[in-house]
């Protein structure tokens, strides 16, 4: 919270007979909320300001001759306002009458109805009748304006928020207002489809049923809907997410209106698009055995009872060394703990949550909140920038970038960002470029490269400046899974504990032999680590592998016993997001039958090895106590994070980078159809001087060789910002070889096949 | 006793009520073959009914679900393919049910459809042996293709009409050998007999 105005700033006024005291510069559609009266309104929105079209804000101010728009009129002292009577009654049905002029009455068809704005206020202050006669426009109905809106031309009421979200929060500006007159209409600026990481929100924006999303269009009515409310486990950021279900079927996702914290009232596409995973009839039902090399399905007691007699006798045998598990940023906070406490209870050390390439996700003492990023005067990136990673704290870079702060990406593969941004070779030149007046900079890191981010912390660390570190992540509750305990050498809180194997560690074992039992809870390495082709190795060597998990994934093929489990949507929790903050998920539906939760299945487990469990209540006060304990102690980039050292992948060649994409990757993108046009086409990018030393275009098709193997048919693209000597490759997917070669080793390119036409890079 | 026993004149007076209605005409319908004519509103089981060119009426609006008191009627909606338009407009249902046995026969979703789509008809005949049969979908509800009425409102300029609600000079939607036929609002065709028969 500020600090209370000083009274100067403050102005009196009267609206509806209520005087009141508000800040100097407030806008009269805000302030008369606070007497709880409401104006309608059409084109303000609060995230997005006013901008004075639609009029029918209309209120009456004293002294001044005409009705005034709510909307665009700032308080002034002593200012008499009245929102309702005669005459505000009289515009505001005018208003409305001409905003119906060209506006179809097909509420009965249109997916808005029932929870249109348009609906609601013709009938709480229209006429009912229209005095205009003529016939009403007709307009496309049903227009494509990209893979996941579209557009009904006749509902449009241009009231331009959509425009105006386009411009101001995401700053792409691919929506416009076309022509003039009747035949205003909304659409991209270059005709191309409109594509970006936030297009849904603009569905919600819309105050009539003219954008509407691909996904939903024509399902339900939105009485039909039960609501529950959530938040968002696909990424680090955790948005507070409205879950719409009928029949027990999630339909749609929306925003959390008055969620400034986190989602900043704005979800991205990934989190609101891929829903669609939860009712795949691919998902695994029964426990799974595999049995001479086939899957047979199981009950969930015998399963249990293989698993605890496959842990027992490992101990036996070698002692609790010989038995790991690793999950957690999948996981909620309840069953993270639950998972670290019932194994340290076994003396198990071996605990990781890192599956992946990231090595951390607890930005120590120096971590910042979201509403600190936007009020950054710099930010630096390193690693992979959060646009892919945790698209809506990127949409709080771009508030803080619009506002004035440098954007600063140290080393950068992704392609340029549709804002002004700098970037450098190192974190010396990144301190380098920082404004001397600037006393507030924002670190964003990937959590990747720990000594980079050391080394960064220490360059970019001054006398006088505050430096915020945040780090986006790959795995939704990475942060929470860290504070719950899954770390192979600190438990519960941070507490240091006795050190087991990390995540690499445990394949270094396997792979001699050592580990007996291992079990992945809600993690597909063998897809997402830097090194798939070792870790596929590493898995196959161990006897018993056990693996949770909704879907066959690449690892869960590798698996001894499968275990179904509960999807995001269906289960309650808690998280903690990149910035710290602990967040409810709530469970909107069941899971199928047959399928248990992570935390019934570590339950289950404990009973079949006896060991005795916590009860409910002291679960939840030491996960509540955990997940807000400091992380003191923790530095950014910290040692004891970092991996041990990577195996020397210098060579001949370029070098290979896969990026992050919002919708690449495997799990849960793949099971749904509907958003299949979103995922990215496998692309990868050049340094130009590369580019034209191997005589690729852009446009061209061309396969990447590695020595693991083969990424084929790659879409070939020049980017001026990437450094010689690298490749960057977007577009991980089930099935693709990508992860069989590691991240970082030495590519050639071969079969390069022209384009005829050549794109424009 | 024996004067009662022989009290001819209350056996003749008792023996005249039976007598008289002897001879009174029958009340009883000989049901089947013999239908009885019902009140011009009466509320019977539902039909969905088609626009002359045998495109469905309801758009799958789910209005009349919202309107209906007893929770009997489940609509999901669906996009029409503009190639093969299964409706006029975008949407349509693809799946209607109604579930008779919790039907209470008022009527408010026949009021309920903005394209009179859903009509009550006085057929009355759904006995069965299952529950599970009561749950009426489209495919039972549905007019034949060729029994339709009126123009879709696509076909008319400007798209949909101010009179979307109303439809004009309804008679008959269905074949006799359903049983009824089918009425609008007011009008009841007696049923042929012949037609039953047949």
């Amino acid at each position: 919270m500020s600090s209370a105005p000083a009274t100067s700033d403050l102005v009196s006024l009267t609206i509806d007979g209520v005087p009141l005291q508000v800040r100097k510069g407030t806008l009269l559609v805000e302030a008369t909320k606070m007497v709880k009266q409401e104006i309608p309104v059409y084109c303000y929105h609060t995230k997005l300001g006013p901008a004075g079209l639609c009029r029918v804000c209309l209120v009456e101010v004293e002294g001044t001759p005409k009705l005034q728009i709510g909307c665009n009129t700032p308080v002034a002292e002593g200012m008499v306002v009245r929102t309702r009577g005669e005459n505000v009654e009289k515009g505001r049905a005018m208003v409305l009458e001409l905003l119906l002029v060209n506006h179809p009455l097909d509420c009965p068809i249109c997916d808005k109805g029932g929870e249109c704005d348009l609906q609601d206020y013709a009938i709480a202050y229209g006429r009912g009748s229209s005095d205009l006669a003529d016939p009403k426009t007709s307009k496309p109905k049903a227009v494509d304006l990209g893979p996941t809106i579209v557009l009904d031309e006749e509902r449009c009421v241009v009231c331009q928020r959509c425009v105006r979200f386009d411009d101001l929060i995401v700053g792409e500006r691919q929506l416009v207002l076309k022509d003039r007159g009747h035949r205003n209409m909304i659409a991209t600026a270059t005709g191309d489809p409109y594509r970006h990481n936030f297009t849904g929100n603009v569905t919600e924006l819309c105050p009539v049923g003219a954008l509407t999303s691909k996904t939903y269009r024509f399902k339900s009515r939105p009485w039909d809907l039960r609501r529950t409310e959530t938040s968002c486990t696909q990424c680090s950021v955790g948005c507070r997410m409205n879950i719409d279900l009928r029949h027990g079927n999630v339909l749609r996702t929306m925003s959390v209106e008055g969620d400034d914290a986190v989602s900043d009232w704005w979800l991205c596409d990934r989190g609101r698009y891929n829903i669609g995973y939860i009712d795949s009839p691919e998902r695994i039902k029964q426990p799974l055995l595999r049995r001479d090399g086939t899957f047979v399905q199981i009950g969930w007691d015998d399963a249990f009872a293989l698993w605890a007699k496959a842990i027992r006798s490992a101990i036996d045998a070698g002692g609790p060394e010989r038995v790991a598990a690793i999950g957690g940023g999948r996981l909620t906070n309840e069953e993270a703990y639950l998972l670290a406490r019932t194994m340290r209870s076994l003396g198990v050390k071996n605990l990781d949550w890192r599956a992946g390439r990231q090595r951390q996700a607890t930005p120590g003492s120096s971590g910042g909140t979201l509403l600190d990023l936007e009020r950054a005067g710099a930010i630096v990136t390193i690693g992979e920038s959060p646009a892919e990673l945790a698209p809506v704290m990127d949409l709080r870079v771009r508030k803080a970038v619009r506002h004035g702060a440098r954007l600063i990406r140290v080393a950068a593969q992704e392609a340029p960002p549709s804002m002004p941004f700098q970037d450098v070779a190192d974190v010396a030149a990144a301190a380098a470029a920082i404004p001397a007046n600037v006393t507030r900079v924002a670190l964003i890191w990937d959590g990747v490269d720990n000594a980079l981010a050391h080394a960064a912390f220490a360059a970019l660390s001054r006398e006088g400046r505050t430096l915020l570190t945040y780090i986006a992540g790959e795995q939704g509750n990475a942060r929470g899974a860290e504070a719950m305990g899954m770390l192979p050498f600190a438990g519960p809180g941070y507490h240091v504990a006795d050190a087991g194997h990390d995540f690499d560690g445990i394949c270094d074992a396997a792979l001699s032999g050592k580990i007996e039992t291992l079990a992945i809870f809600g993690a597909n390495p063998v897809l997402n680590s830097a090194d798939g082709a070792h870790v596929r190795a590493a898995l196959q060597a161990i006897p018993f592998l056990v693996v949770t998990e909704l879907f066959m994934t690449e690892t869960a093929k590798l698996a001894s016993l499968v275990l179904p489990a509960a999807g995001a949507f269906e289960k309650s929790g808690s998280m903690v997001n990149l910035a710290g903050d602990v967040l409810p998920t709530s469970a909107a539906l069941a899971p199928p039958d047959g399928v248990l939760g992570d935390f019934e299945i570590v339950v289950g487990l404990a009973r079949a090895l006896e060991i005795e469990l916590p009860d409910s209540d002291e679960i939840e006060r030491a996960t509540i106590a955990a997940a807000a304990a400091l992380p003191v102690g923790i530095a950014f980039g910290d040692e004891r994070f970092a991996g041990a050292a990577k195996k020397d992948l210098s060579g001949e060649g370029l070098r290979l980078h896969v990026l992050h994409h919002a919708f690449a990757g495997g799990g849960t993108l793949a099971h749904d159809e509907r958003i299949a046009a979103l995922q990215p086409e496998p692309t990868a990018a050049f340094a130009a001087a590369d580019a034209d030393r191997l005589g690729i275009r852009a446009g061209d098709r061309i396969d990447l060789v590695g020595a693991g193997g083969t990424i084929g048919d790659l879409l070939a693209e020049r980017r001026d910002t990437l450094a010689p000597g690298n490749v960057a490759f977007v577009g991980l997917r089930s099935g693709s070889a990508a992860n069989e070669i590691a991240v970082g080793s030495r590519v050639r390119v071969e079969n390069i096949r022209h384009s005829d036409v050549p794109v424009e890079a | 006793m024996r004067k009662q026993l022989f009290n001819v004149g209350a056996i003749l007076q008792g023996l005249g009520i039976t007598f008289k209605y002897m001879f009174a005409k029958r009340p009883t319908i000989e049901y089947p073959s013999i239908k009885k004519q019902h009140a011009p509103r009466f509320h019977g089981l539902h039909e969905l009914r088609r626009y002359a060119d045998g495109k469905e009426r309801c758009i799958g609006c789910e209005l009349c679900s919202s309107a209906c008191p007893a929770n009997a009627i489940t609509v999901i909606g669906a996009e029409n393919s503009p190639d093969a338009r299964v409706s006029p407009g975008e949407r349509r249902a693809a799946s209607y049910e109604i579930d008779e046995l919790r039907c209470i026969f008022c009527g408010l979703c026949e009021e309920a459809c903005p394209t009179d789509a859903i009509v009550l008809t006085p057929r009355f005949e759904m006995a069965d042996y299952r529950r599970g049969a009561f749950v009426y979908s489209k495919d039972r509800l549905l007019v034949p293709t060729d029994a339709g009425v009126g123009t879709p409102p696509d076909e008319r300029p400007n798209g949909i009409p101010a009179d979307l609600g109303r439809v004009a000079e309804v008679k008959s939607t269905t074949n006799v050998d359903r049983g009824y036929s089918a009425t609008h609002r007011g009008e009841v065709l007696k049923t042929e007999r012949k037609g039953l028969a047949g």
